[in-house]
């Protein structure tokens, strides 16, 4: 009963997709009309079945729905649905961001020409996500994987017109594919030396059973691989920044809420493959703790307000795998939650900066008045708040316990995070000054207040917002549900240590950012001024980019001369043309027996026949 | 010399050694064509000899023979029309003009 509503979940996006495919070109501006709708009715799908299994304990998990797809003696691939506890909770909040994020697009693309495009992707995005999430296993993952990481590409690379953002699509795939090229190996891998693919079968003790441990390292190895790229980990994280091209919602629902998120929930679905060698996971931990650092220091320098998002992001990011490399996929999970809610809630706040005042800058906004815009300064409020991690905002709950796990852990990568929590507070902090107390002048008059469009402006802020409030008191010492749902403990202690040094970040960061920030406009002027060398550190982006410049244009080019003049000398010059070239002077030189003399040819002839009979016959 | 087969043999001998002779040293090329009449004969005249001598039945060695001077005959017409063709084109009958196809 139950798997027929993941039908639904999965095809009715698909269905929007082809249906805005088919629409003729006069009736192409109604596409939002069928998108909307679809992600609608995928919401409700999902979440009546999310409900309706908290209702009854979660009876019917997990759910199998499995075909085989390709048999070989003794092993088959199969194409199906699984339906447990993680992926009800994520296909849930795909579907619920999902919609959201499409009927927020009906205000924020209301004046594009193409948007039957956007939302034809949009849609195809959604199905894409849902396959991903629901694949029982991995090589199906692996494909949506890929049609995820396609969608993102069109979507950065939206506005064509924009070399930019053509640019930052190319880039976004090519690194994407390079972290895909592992995983791809590690998928053919597993299933060459273990047989199957199914989640349900990859857990610790079968695998560990079965395959060796260094090898089980390796594989582990080059799933991440996928992961980091997919979900920005360092170095892989670059192309995150570049992506925020596209439309903003785009960057909402793809590149904070779910599609980078997908590797945190790789993580966290196969955990007993990444589970099963610890050096797996203290690698997974140390990129993480990377990954975490760099986002979050990069984001402290930023003017455009999509940049500091998207760098906070990657930094959240880094936190979560950091939590799962720390050995609990709940932490990670939960904060996953979370995270989802409150970045894509700021991402569409910045969404409707964008759309008021034409431009990305932090102070430009400010100056244009960006703060006179009620709703979207508190949705701002909302999400910062939860980010930081202000009790009793989501962030507060979920955050507190990837520290607590890490603390577990290890004190090092422990104190590694609560400095990255302390940078959070300070470069939130700084976005919310920037944007209260700049000197602020008149918001030109907006020219669209029809009802609709306000209404597809607000519902979406508010609803996330109040998400993203709930969301973590499900985890909270009043009702842990949401980790019970998630097979965690019933109920959550309070750390009360862990609140005061969380307090104590808050006040230091805010504080920080206060001293600063009063007066913004100087305090910007001299970050884009400065010369210090930790400026120019931070506003090079750490010469990441610079690295794959150097990686490419001048190590990869010497290789390629490399074998260039190998194949020119050796192949071609030595083998191929010397081959040829001995075989011509051997010619020449035997060619030298022929005088074209008949009686010579017959001289020799004779000659051969008197050889010939004296051997023959004597 | 009495009517032996050494005898006959001994002639057909000269008659190769000279056709050899001719086929390598003269230039001619009707000459040529001529020593290799001689080679013909000489092994026409082997047949008769060794069938008059060695076999039973007489007339293997004869029906050889006129197989031979059948072909020497079509040869010579083959021979000819090339040396009137090489003739036509080099105006010269010397088998020296014709070597284009020196190495």
């Amino acid at each position: 009963m139950a798997l027929k509503f993941l039908w639904v979940i999965q095809l009715a996006p698909l269905a929007a997709f082809l249906g805005i495919q088919l629409l003729p070109a006069k009736l192409k501006k109604i596409a939002p009309g069928v998108a909307v709708p679809a992600a609608l009715m995928a919401a409700t799908a999902a979440s009546w079945l999310f409900w309706s299994q908290i209702q009854t304990g979660g009876r019917d998990l997990p759910g199998e729905f499995s075909t085989p797809w390709l048999v070989w003696p003794g092993r088959a691939l199969e194409v199906g649905f699984l339906m447990d506890r993680l992926n009800l909770l994520m296909i849930w909040l795909v579907t619920v961001i999902s919609f959201f994020v499409q009927l927020f697009s009906v205000y924020y693309m209301d004046e594009d020409p193409s948007r039957a495009r956007y939302f034809g992707f949009l849609s195809f995005f959604a199905f894409s996500m849902t396959g991903l999430v629901l694949s029982n296993n991995l090589l199906q993952t692996f494909i949506f994987w890929e049609l995820v990481g396609l969608t993102s590409y069109l979507l950065i690379g939206f506005w064509i017109e924009k070399p930019s953002a053509a640019t930052a699509a190319r880039k976004a795939f090519v690194i994407n594919r390079l972290g895909d090229l592992g995983f791809y190996l590690g998928v053919i891998l597993l299933f060459l030396l273990f047989g199957t693919l199914n989640f349900r079968h990859l857990t610790t003790e079968s695998l560990a059973q079965a395959l060796p441990p260094r090898t089980l390292t390796m594989l582990g190895l080059l799933v991440f691989t996928g992961v980091m790229g997919k979900s920005a980990q360092f170095p892989f994280h670059n192309w995150l920044p570049d992506a925020m091209e596209g439309p903003t919602p785009v960057s909402a629902l793809i590149h904070s809420a779910t599609m980078v998120a997908a590797g945190v929930f790789l993580l966290a679905r196969a955990f007993g493959l990444f589970g099963a060698s610890a050096f797996t996971l203290s690698v997974i931990l140390t990129v993480g703790f990377l990954t975490a650092f760099v986002g979050a220091a990069l984001a402290t320098i930023q003017f455009d307000i999509k940049k500091i998002l998207a760098y906070s992001t990657i930094s959240q990011l880094g936190l979560m795998v950091m939590a799962i490399g720390a050995g609990s996929s709940l932490a990670g999970m939960f904060h996953l939650s979370t995270h989802a809610f409150f970045k894509s809630l700021l991402f569409l706040t910045a969404g409707v900066f964008i759309h008021r005042t034409h431009t990305n800058d932090i102070d430009a906004i400010a100056e244009k008045g960006g703060r006179r815009d009620v709703l979207a300064v508190a949705m701002l409020v909302t999400g910062l708040a939860s980010l930081c991690g202000l009790p009793p905002f989501a962030g507060f709950f979920s955050k507190d316990m990837v520290l607590e796990t890490l603390k577990e852990r290890s004190f090092l990568f422990y104190s590694g995070a609560l400095f990255v929590s302390f940078l959070t507070v300070y470069y939130s902090c700084r976005l919310l000054f920037v944007v209260l107390f700049s000197e602020a002048g008149h918001p030109r008059p907006t020219t669209h207040d029809s009802r609709l469009l306000n209404f597809s402006r607000a519902v979406p802020l508010v609803s996330l917002g109040a998400i993203s409030v709930v969301m973590g008191l499900l985890g909270s010492p009043l009702n842990a549900g949401l980790l019970e749902w998630l097979g965690g403990p019933a109920e959550v202690h309070f750390n009360a240590s862990l609140f005061l040094v969380t307090l104590g970040l808050l006040a230091g960061g805010g504080g920080l950012a206060y001293f600063r920030f009063r007066n913004p406009a100087g305090a910007l002027q001299a970050e884009k001024e400065g010369q210090g060398l930790l400026l120019t550190a931070l506003r090079r982006k750490f010469f990441v980019d610079e690295a794959y410049d150097f990686l490419v244009k001048k190590v990869a080019l010497a290789a390629g001369a490399l074998f260039d003049a190998f194949d020119r000398k050796v192949i071609n010059g030595w083998m191929v043309n010397g081959t040829s070239y001995n075989i011509l002077k051997f010619g020449r030189l035997a060619s030298k027996l022929q005088s074209g003399l008949l009686q010579d040819y017959l001289s020799l002839a004779f000659l051969a026949g008197i050889v010939i009979v004296f051997f023959v016959v004597l | 010399m009495s009517q032996s087969l050494e005898s006959y043999l001994f002639i057909s001998s000269a008659l190769f050694a000279a056709g050899v002779y001719g086929m390598l040293a003269r230039r001619n090329l009707v000459a040529l064509l001529i020593s290799l009449e001689l080679i013909l004969n000489s092994a026409s005249l082997n047949f008769v000899a060794f069938n008059r001598f060695l076999l039973a039945d007489k007339t293997a060695g004869q029906v050889f023979v006129v197989f031979i001077i059948a072909l020497a005959a079509a040869e010579a017409t083959i021979g000819l029309s090339l040396i009137l063709l090489l003739y036509r084109k080099k105006h010269s009958i010397n088998i020296e003009e014709a070597k284009e196809l020196r190495g």
